[in-house]
C-alpha cells in the first residue's frame, strides 16, 4: 500500500524493482551469487533467537534445523527467548562493544525492529535478493514489505502473518461481537467477563489500536507520524468508548491481566468470556493441545483487524550471515510455509502468493479447518505508525494507569 | 514456710537415681546436699524447681508451706534458684535484672526496693551498669539480689560459688547466707566443696542413690 | 596442605572473595552509572504517571510482608519454644524455603483465586463468583503469599541464632532463671529469648523487606496491575527495546533503591529510639503469660498446609491442560507436558553443575575469608552481600553483563559460573557470618593443645560443630543457583540454557501444565538439598 506519506522510502523501494526488473544477465548474475552464498554457508552454525513460548513453534523451529542440517550442512540452534526485546539489547550491546555477535538471526517485528534499523544494527538489504522471495505476497500483503509502517526496506524477510483474532467458548458464546460496539454490548451484558490486557503488553496495546480504528473518524491518519495535539484530537472517540467500556470490564476496568496468555488461561477457567491473540490459529491449537474446549470458536471483526506480518532479520555483528540468509530462504520456501501453516503443526498464515505456486506446491497447502479455526476470515487492516504507539500507550496509562 | 519433699525418687531410664526418701526443710535454714558428681544431686533440684525432662522421671510430692507443687509449672512455684553461672540477662542492665522477678505493683515503690538491695550489698550506682561490665563477684551477688527480690518460698542453690576463686567464695558465701537467712525461707544448696556448708549447718550425703545425714 | 592453611595471610585470604566475587560485584553496579546519567531516562520518568503510586505499593506490600512474616515467626518461635517439636519444624522450615517462589504463587494463586480450588469448594455454580483475591487493588494477596513464603527463611534464621546461645546452654539456664523468678514460659520467651535473638534477626529481617518490595514474579501472577509494583514498572522498562526507556527503568531502579535503603535506615534508627522505652515493659515484673503453643500449632500448620497444597495443586496443573471452573477434579489428565520436560535433559544438568559447583566455591570463599580475616572487617563484605540482594536483579545482572561482555565472558561457562556465584555468595556469607564468629574459640584451642595437627582440628572439631550452619548455609546457596534467571539469560547469551532460563521462555506462552512442570522440577533439587542438610546436620545428641 504505497500511501502518499512514504515518498522517502518509495525511492529506496524503487530502486529495488529496479534492480529486479534489471536484463537476464542480471539475473544470472544473483543466480551465482546466490550459489556462493550457499556454499560459503556448509558448516556453519546460526544461532536463530526466537521467542519461544509455544512447544509447538519450537518443534518446527527444530524441524527446520534438521531440514537445514540434511540440505546445507547448517546446524541451526534454536536461542529460546521470553522476550525478543533481549537480542534487540544484546546485538545493541554487542555492537557497541565490538563484539561478535551472539545472534545470527533474529525473529522479529514492529518495535523491536525498528529500533534495531534505526540504529543501523542490520545487516542487509537482503530479503529482497532471496531466491524464494519472489514467490511472496507482497502485493496482496502488503505488510510484507512495511512493517509498522516502516518500510522494511529488505532489512528483513518476512515469514508468517499475524491478525488480531477473538475466541471464546461456543457453547457459551454463540454470537460472538463482530465490532467493538457489539463487544461494548457484550459487556454490558455480561458485566465484569470481558477484558484485554494492560499496556504496555502488545496485546493490550493492538486491542486498543483496534478499538481506534473502528472509532476514529479519519482512518488515513494511520500510517501516518502523528504529533500528540493531533493525537489528542483523532484519539477523542477511542477513549470515549473505553470510557463507556471499562466499567463494564472485569474488575470494572481498575484493574487488568498483565499478559495475554493469562487472559487465556482466564478464559480456559472460565473466568472470561472473550481470549484474544494474534495468532489467528492459536485458538485451535489451544483446542488441539486440550486447553479449550472442542467448541471454541475465533473471529475477527467484520470491518477488519489490525494484521501484521512477522520477520526474521539478521544483526549487523553476525558471523554466519550466509547459512542465515540460506536460512530465511528455506523458512519461505513453499514446503517450510506450508508445514509451518499445518494447522496440526503451528498453523501460522503463509506470506506466499498461491498464485506464484506451481500447483505441486500449493497442494501442499491443506486448508481443512478445525475446531477453533477463524470460519470468515476478515480483511487485515495494516499497523499504524511507530509513532502512534507511545502516544497510546501514555495516554492510556495516564487516563487509567494509577 | 517449709519446703518437705515426700517418697521423693528420681529415676533414670528405668535405672534409680535416688531411692525414695523423705525429707523437710525448716525456714531459715540451709541444707546442704554433697555428693559425687552424676549422682543426682542437679537432677533433684531440677525436680523441686519443676523442669525435670527426659530422660529423667520422677515420683514424690513436693510441698511448700502445705501447698503441693505437684504439676506446677517453675513459674507458679515461688522457688528460687541460683547456677553456677550467674545468668544476669546480657540484654537488660542491673536495674532492670533485678526488678525482671520483683512482683508488680507501683513504679517507685519497686525502683526503691531495688536501690536499696543494691546499696546494703554494696553496689550502690550499678544500677544501669550493663552486666558484662562487673566483676564475678559483683554479678554473683546481683543474681542472689535478683532472685532474693522476686520474694521467692524457698531456694535452690546449685553449686553457686564454683566459678569463684577462694578468695571471694569465703566473702560470697557470708553475703548469700545472711540474706537468706533474713528473708527466713528453707533453701537446700547442692555443692562438692566441705568449706562451703554453713558453720552449725545441716548437711546431706547423697551416694549410692541413697539420702541420710552426714 | 595443613601448614600452607595456617600461613595464609589476611590478603591472601581475602583474594579469592575479592576478586572473584566483591569486585565484579561492585563493578557491576558502576557499570550502570552512566546509563542513570542520561537526562532523557529522568525527564520519562517524572512523567510516568504510574511511578509514585507503584513505589507506594511496592513499599506497602513489601513492609506489610515483613512485619507479617515477623509477626507470624514470633508467634511460632514462642509457642514452640523447647518443645521436642522443633527438629520438625526445622525441616519443615527448610522444605518451606526449598520451594521456588514463582511455583509457590502459581499454586497460591490457584487456590485462592475466583476460579480457584477454594471458590470452586464453597460457592459452585455455572460462573465463577466476582472474586477480588489475585491482583487486588492493594496488593493484599501478593502481601499474604510473600509473608507465608518469607516466614520459612525467618524461622530459619532465628533458629540457627538460637542453636548458638542453646550450643552453650545459656539460653536454657537463662530461662530457667526467669522462671524461677516467676515467669511464665511466654513472658520468658518475649522477654529473655526474643530481644536477644532480635539482633540476628535484623538483616533476615531487611533482606525480607526488601525481597518484597523488589520481587517481579510473584507480582506478576498475584500482584495489581494499574498500577503495579514499582518493581514490575522497572521490569517492562528494563526489558524494552528502546535505550531511553531502558535509562528510565535504571533511574526507576535507583529511586526504589535509595527509597528502601532511607526506609531501612529509618526504621533502625527509629528502633534505637524506642526501644529504651519498651525497657520499662521488660521488667515490670514477673507475668504468667503462657507459651502460645496453640496459636502456634495452628498458624505453623496453616502456612504448611497452604505451601504444601501449593505444591499439590502445581502437580495436578502440570498433568491437567483444562480444568475449568467448577470442576472439583481435573476432568482429563496427559503427561504431554512432562515429556516436553523430558527434552530439556540439557538444561536441568547444567542447571545442577552451577549450583553444586557455586555453592561449594561460595562456602569455600566464605570460610577462606571467616579463617582469616579479624571479625571488623566482615562488616564491609556483610554489606556488599547485603546491597547486592537489595538492588533488582535485573539491575545488577544488567550491569554484569556489560562488564562481562568487555571482559569477553559472555556466552561463557566461566563467565555463566561467575554470574550464579554472586548472588549464591552473597547469601551464604549473610547466613554463615553469625554462627561462624560466634563460635567458642576455645574449642580449637582445646582441640591443639591436645596435639592435634590444626588442619584435623579444623576438619574433626570446628567444621564437625558447625556442620548445621555450613550444611544450611550451601543448601539455600544451592536454592538460590538453581532458582536464577535474569543472570543466567543475560550471561548465557544465547548460548547455554540453563532450567530457570528454559521454564521462563516456555511459560511466557501461558501453557499452564508446562509452567508448573517446570516449577515442580525447579523445586525439586533444592528441595533435596535442604533435605540432605538438615539429615547431615542433626546434632548427634538431642
Amino acid at each position: 500500500m504505497e500511501t502518499t506519506g512514504m515518498t522517502f522510502t518509495l525511492t529506496r523501494r524503487g530502486l529495488i524493482q529496479l534492480l529486479a526488473a534489471t536484463p537476464l544477465a542480471g539475473r544470472a548474475r544473483a543466480g551465482e551469487a546466490w550459489d556462493g552464498i550457499v556454499a560459503e554457508a556448509r558448516g556453519q552454525t546460526v544461532y536463530f533467537n526466537a521467542w519461544a513460548g509455544s512447544p509447538q513453534i519450537n518443534a518446527y523451529i527444530a524441524w527446520v534445523g534438521e531440514a537445514l542440517q540434511r540440505r546445507h550442512d547448517i546446524t541451526l540452534e534454536h536461542v529460546k527467548l521470553a522476550d525478543t526485546a533481549e537480542a534487540v539489547r544484546r546485538v545493541r550491546d554487542e555492537v557497541t562493544a565490538g563484539r561478535a555477535g551472539s545472534a545470527d538471526l533474529l525473529w522479529i517485528n514492529g518495535e523491536n525492529f525498528r529500533v534495531l534499523k534505526a540504529e543501523k544494527l542490520l545487516f542487509g538489504p537482503f530479503a529482497e535478493d532471496l531466491p524464494n522471495f519472489a514467490l511472496v505476497d507482497v502485493a496482496g500483503k502488503p505488510t510484507t514489505r512495511i512493517d509498522f509502517a516502516e518500510a522494511t526496506a529488505g532489512l528483513e524477510s518476512p515469514w508468517g502473518m499475524a491478525q488480531l483474532t477473538f475466541f471464546a467458548d461456543g457453547a457459551k458464546l454463540p454470537t460472538p461481537p463482530l465490532s467493538m460496539p457489539e463487544l461494548l454490548e457484550l459487556a454490558r451484558s455480561a458485566p465484569g467477563r470481558i477484558t484485554y490486557p494492560a499496556p504496555p503488553d502488545f496485546h493490550g496495546t493492538t486491542f486498543i489500536k483496534q478499538a481506534l480504528a473502528e472509532t476514529m473518524a479519519d482512518r488515513a491518519l494511520l500510517p501516518v507520524q502523528i504529533g500528540r495535539q493531533a493525537f489528542t484530537e483523532a484519539a477523542k472517540p477511542l477513549f470515549e468508548f473505553l470510557d463507556a467500556l471499562h466499567p463494564e470490564l472485569w474488575r470494572n476496568g481498575k484493574q487488568f491481566p498483565q499478559t495475554q496468555a493469562q487472559m487465556t488461561q482466564m478464559l480456559a477457567d472460565g473466568e472470561l468470556l472473550v481470549g484474544l491473540t494474534f495468532n489467528p490459529n492459536e485458538p485451535a491449537n489451544l483446542v488441539a493441545t486440550g486447553t479449550l474446549p472442542s467448541s471454541t470458536i475465533a473471529w475477527q471483526n467484520r470491518g477488519g483487524t489490525i494484521g501484521n506480518t512477522h520477520f526474521v532479520a539478521i544483526p549487523i555483528n553476525s558471523t554466519a550471515r550466509q547459512a542465515a540468509q540460506v536460512t530465511a530462504n528455506f523458512l519461505l520456501s513453499p514446503e517450510a510455509q506450508a508445514r509451518k501453516a499445518d494447522l496440526a503443526i503451528w498453523g501460522d498464515p503463509t506470506v506466499l502468493d498461491m498464485a506464484k505456486l506451481t500447483p505441486e506446491d500449493r497442494a501442499l497447502f491443506t486448508s481443512a479447518a478445525a475446531p477453533g479455526s477463524v470460519t470468515q476470515p476478515a480483511p487485515a487492516i495494516p499497523e499504524p505508525h511507530g509513532s502512534w504507539v507511545p502516544l497510546i500507550e501514555a495516554a492510556w496509562l495516564e487516563r487509567y494507569g494509577a | 514456710m517449709a519446703l518437705s519433699l515426700e517418697e521423693v525418687s528420681i529415676r533414670l531410664d528405668g535405672h534409680t537415681l535416688i531411692k525414695p526418701f523423705t525429707m523437710r526443710l525448716e525456714k531459715g535454714v540451709i541444707v546442704t546436699l554433697m555428693g559425687p558428681s552424676g549422682s543426682g544431686k542437679s537432677t533433684l533440684l531440677s525436680f523441686i524447681a519443676g523442669d525435670l525432662t527426659a530422660p529423667f522421671n520422677a515420683t514424690g510430692a513436693v510441698t511448700l508451706d502445705g501447698r503441693n507443687l505437684d504439676g506446677l509449672p517453675p513459674e507458679k512455684r515461688r522457688i528460687g534458684r541460683l547456677f553456677q553461672d550467674d545468668l544476669l540477662f546480657p540484654h537488660m542492665s542491673v536495674a532492670e535484672n533485678l526488678l525482671f522477678g520483683m512482683p508488680r505493683g507501683q513504679q517507685q515503690a519497686r525502683h526503691a526496693a531495688m536501690t536499696a538491695a543494691l546499696a546494703e550489698a554494696g553496689l550502690a550506682g550499678f544500677a544501669e551498669r550493663p552486666p558484662h561490665t562487673l566483676s564475678g563477684g559483683q554479678r554473683a551477688r546481683v543474681a542472689l539480689l535478683r532472685s532474693l527480690l522476686a520474694s521467692p518460698g524457698a531456694m535452690l542453690l546449685d553449686e553457686p560459688f564454683n566459678k569463684l576463686d577462694a578468695d571471694l567464695r569465703a566473702g560470697l558465701r557470708d553475703f548469700v547466707f545472711r540474706h537468706i537467712a533474713a528473708r527466713d525461707i528453707p533453701c537446700l544448696m547442692v555443692t562438692h566443696d566441705r568449706a562451703d556448708v554453713p558453720p552449725g549447718g545441716r548437711l546431706l550425703l547423697l551416694g549410692r542413690g541413697e539420702v541420710r545425714d552426714a | 596442605m595443613a601448614r600452607t592453611l595456617r600461613r595464609l595471610t589476611p590478603a591472601q585470604g581475602a583474594l579469592p572473595i575479592i576478586v572473584l566475587w566483591a569486585l565484579p560485584l561492585a563493578a557491576s553496579v558502576l557499570m550502570l552509572l552512566p546509563a542513570i546519567a542520561e537526562p532523557d531516562a529522568w525527564r520519562q520518568l517524572q512523567s510516568h504517571p504510574q511511578l509514585w503510586s507503584a513505589l507506594v505499593l511496592s513499599l506497602a506490600t513489601g513492609g506489610g510482608a515483613s512485619v507479617l512474616a515477623l509477626l507470624m515467626s514470633v508467634l511460632v518461635l514462642a509457642g514452640l519454644d523447647r518443645s521436642r517439636a522443633l527438629p520438625q519444624l526445622q525441616a519443615l522450615a527448610a522444605a518451606g524455603l526449598a520451594l521456588p517462589h514463582l511455583a509457590f504463587a502459581i499454586g497460591f494463586g490457584f487456590l485462592i483465586m475466583p476460579t480457584g480450588l477454594i471458590a470452586r469448594l464453597i460457592e459452585g455454580g455455572t460462573t465463577p463468583p466476582p472474586w477480588v483475591t489475585v491482583q487486588d487493588p492493594w496488593g493484599l494477596s501478593l502481601m499474604l503469599a510473600l509473608a507465608l513464603k518469607e516466614l520459612p527463611f525467618l524461622l530459619i534464621a532465628a533458629l540457627a541464632a538460637l542453636a548458638r546461645g542453646d550450643g552453650t546452654g545459656r539460653l536454657t539456664q537463662e530461662r530457667r532463671v526467669a522462671a524461677s523468678l516467676g515467669h511464665g514460659a511466654g513472658s520468658v520467651w518475649l522477654r529473655v529469648v526474643l530481644p536477644q535473638l532480635l539482633p540476628s534477626l535484623r538483616w533476615p529481617l531487611v533482606i525480607v523487606f526488601v525481597y518484597g518490595a523488589t520481587v517481579v514474579d510473584m507480582a506478576l501472577v498475584l500482584g495489581p496491575t494499574q498500577p503495579p509494583t514499582l518493581a514490575v514498572v522497572i521490569w517492562h522498562a528494563l526489558n524494552h527495546a528502546d535505550a531511553t526507556v531502558n535509562g528510565m527503568g535504571l533511574a526507576m531502579t535507583l529511586v526504589l533503591t535509595s527509597v528502601l535503603a532511607a526506609l531501612v535506615a529509618t526504621t533502625l534508627l527509629l528502633l534505637q529510639v524506642t526501644l529504651p522505652r519498651l525497657r520499662h515493659w521488660l521488667c515490670a515484673g514477673p507475668s504468667l503469660l503462657a507459651a502460645p503453643r496453640g496459636m502456634a500449632v495452628v498458624t505453623g500448620t496453616i502456612a504448611g498446609l497452604l505451601m504444601l497444597a501449593a505444591i499439590l495443586l502445581l502437580a495436578l496443573l502440570s498433568v491437567t491442560p483444562r480444568w475449568p471452573y467448577p470442576a472439583l477434579m481435573p476432568p482429563a489428565v496427559t503427561f504431554a507436558a512432562w515429556t516436553t520436560l523430558g527434552s530439556s535433559a540439557a538444561p536441568l544438568w547444567l542447571s545442577l553443575l552451577l549450583a553444586a559447583m557455586t555453592a561449594l566455591v561460595a562456602l569455600g570463599l566464605a570460610l577462606l575469608w571467616f579463617e582469616t580475616q579479624p571479625e571488623g572487617r566482615d562488616r564491609w563484605l556483610i554489606g556488599l552481600a547485603l546491597a547486592t540482594l537489595a538492588l533488582p536483579q535485573l539491575a545488577v545482572a544488567g550491569g554484569q553483563y556489560r562488564l562481562f561482555l568487555g571482559l569477553g565472558l559472555t556466552g561463557t561457562l566461566p563467565g555463566l559460573f561467575l554470574a550464579h556465584l554472586t548472588p549464591v555468595a552473597a547469601y551464604v556469607l549473610i547466613i554463615l557470618q553469625g554462627p561462624y564468629r560466634a563460635f567458642d574459640s576455645r574449642y580449637m584451642m582445646a582441640a591443639r593443645s591436645l596435639s592435634v595437627p590444626a588442619s584435623t582440628a579444623w576438619l574433626q572439631v570446628k567444621l564437625s560443630l558447625l556442620r548445621a550452619p555450613v550444611l544450611t548455609a550451601a543448601a539455600i546457596g544451592f536454592a538460590v543457583s538453581m532458582a536464577q534467571f535474569v543472570p543466567a539469560q543475560l550471561i548465557a547469551a544465547g548460548r547455554y540454557s540453563t532450567l530457570p532460563m528454559e521454564a521462563v521462555t516456555l511459560s511466557a506462552g501461558g501453557n499452564r501444565p508446562l509452567t508448573a512442570a517446570f516449577a515442580l522440577c525447579l523445586a525439586a533439587p533444592p528441595l533435596a538439598a535442604f533435605l540432605a542438610a538438615s539429615l547431615l546436620g542433626r546434632p548427634r545428641w538431642r
